[in-house]
Parts: C-alpha cells; sequence; structure tokens
C-alpha cells in the first residue's frame, strides 16, 4: 500500500463523520420549517368499518371511529391532530383530538358517526396532522 | 520548482474533484435529491434511499482508489514515485 492509499483511507473516515454531522443539522433544520404535504386515500375509504388508510410517502394515517369516538392512528408519533366534518353547505366543524396511549394515536369523541349514518352516502372529511412544524393534510371522503 | 508547483496544482485538481464528487454523492443524491431519484427504483430500493445508505459508502470507498490511482500516475508524471 502506497503514501496515497494510506493518506486516502486515513482521510475518508473524516469526511464520512463530517458528511454525519452536516446531515444531521441540515435534516434537523428541514425538519423544523413549516411544510405542507398532502396525503391521499390508499384505497376505498370506509371511516365506519375502521378501513380508511391515507398516506403520503412513507408516512401513513389511519381514521376510523369506535361507537362515537374518532381514533387517528399514524406510522410515526405526531405532535397534533385535527379533524373536521365538513357538512354538505362546505361548513366544517372542527375536532382537536387528544393524544390516546402513546402519540401515535389520537382521538376524541365526534358526532361522525351520527353525521355519517345520516348523511346519503359519504361524509366528507378533512384532517391536519401536525409533525415537528411539518402539516400533513388532506380533504377525503369516507362512504357508507 | 515550476515542476513542484505544476505538481501541487495538480494535486489540489484531484482533490477537489474527489470532495466534489464526495458532496454530489453523500449531499446531493442522499439529501438534496432524495425525493426525485425516490421515483426510480434500484433492485427494488428506492435510488435516493440507497444513495443515503449503501451507494455513498461504495462510491467513497472507490473513490479512495481511483485518488491514489491518479496520484501515482501524477507521481510517474513528475518522476516522484516510491521506489
Amino acid at each position: 500500500m502506497n503514501r496515497h492509499t494510506k493518506l486516502a483511507i486515513f482521510v475518508a473516515p473524516f469526511l464520512m463523520v463530517i458528511g454525519y454531522i452536516g446531515s444531521d443539522y441540515f435534516l434537523e433544520y428541514q425538519a423544523e420549517q413549516t411544510q405542507l404535504y398532502q396525503l391521499e386515500p390508499d384505497g376505498p375509504c370506509y371511516v365506519l368499518a375502521e378501513e380508511c388508510v391515507l398516506k403520503s410517502n412513507e408516512f401513513k394515517i389511519n381514521v376510523l371511529d369506535k361507537n362515537g369516538t374518532t381514533i387517528v392512528n399514524s406510522t410515526f408519533p405526531l405532535d397534533a391532530a385535527i379533524l373536521f366534518l365538513v357538512d354538505e353547505n362546505d361548513v366544517s366543524d372542527a375536532y382537536a383530538l387528544s393524544m390516546g396511549e402513546n402519540p401515535y394515536y389520537w382521538q376524541s369523541e365526534t358526532p361522525l358517526r351520527q353525521r355519517h349514518l345520516a348523511s346519503k352516502e359519504k361524509q366528507k372529511l378533512r384532517i391536519i396532522a401536525t409533525i415537528k412544524g411539518g402539516k400533513y393534510i388532506s380533504e377525503f371522503y369516507s362512504q357508507r | 520548482m515550476e515542476n513542484n508547483h505544476s505538481y501541487w496544482r495538480e494535486n489540489l485538481r484531484l482533490i477537489f474533484i474527489c470532495l466534489a464528487i464526495w458532496f454530489v454523492v453523500s449531499f446531493g443524491f442522499g439529501l438534496l435529491l432524495v425525493e426525485p431519484l425516490n421515483e426510480i427504483r434500484l433492485g427494488g430500493y428506492k435510488l435516493g434511499f440507497w444513495f443515503a445508505q449503501q451507494g455513498s459508502i461504495y462510491t467513497f470507498v472507490a473513490l479512495i482508489f481511483w485518488y491514489s490511482h491518479q496520484m501515482n500516475k501524477l507521481d510517474k508524471k513528475h518522476n516522484v514515485e516510491e521506489s
């Protein structure tokens, strides 16, 4: 092994460490910026049947209703979650969900079930899920 | 003297090329361009993710040998190779 190979092998770990620290700073900075991401339904959405998944890349949330308690279950821990029930006149009522057993579960009692059952076929919903300043938003319909 | 100057200038050029490749592969492909690269799949893996996890390290190792090879050529050109 000649001197140049030795020098390159000696320098490489320092560059890797600088890269690691730089990436860490960059990702932390990026995570603190307020960013909006659109969640899209992953297949048909039936909130009352506990089958409604919204996704944006690796992030997924499941919106379901159990006996009047609306639950949001996410793949990453959330800082906050707000659910909006939208009526046929496009007027929305906001429900700030409370943390369940851990930051992956957020829930609140809402009139979603009654409204959904009273509606003809679908219920319009909106959601804002916050993670470290990033907001995941969606407007979606739950089918009966 | 001119020979030393030329040797050093070419050496610096090589170092800057290596640092540019290091930056593009680690920060560029692994962070800044990760989303568009993730649209491309490589053996089932998203390309941006692959660069961040493995591709950049393979490139770093390849850079070590490329730099060494180029420097050996430079040494020969300037008659300062190791005996």
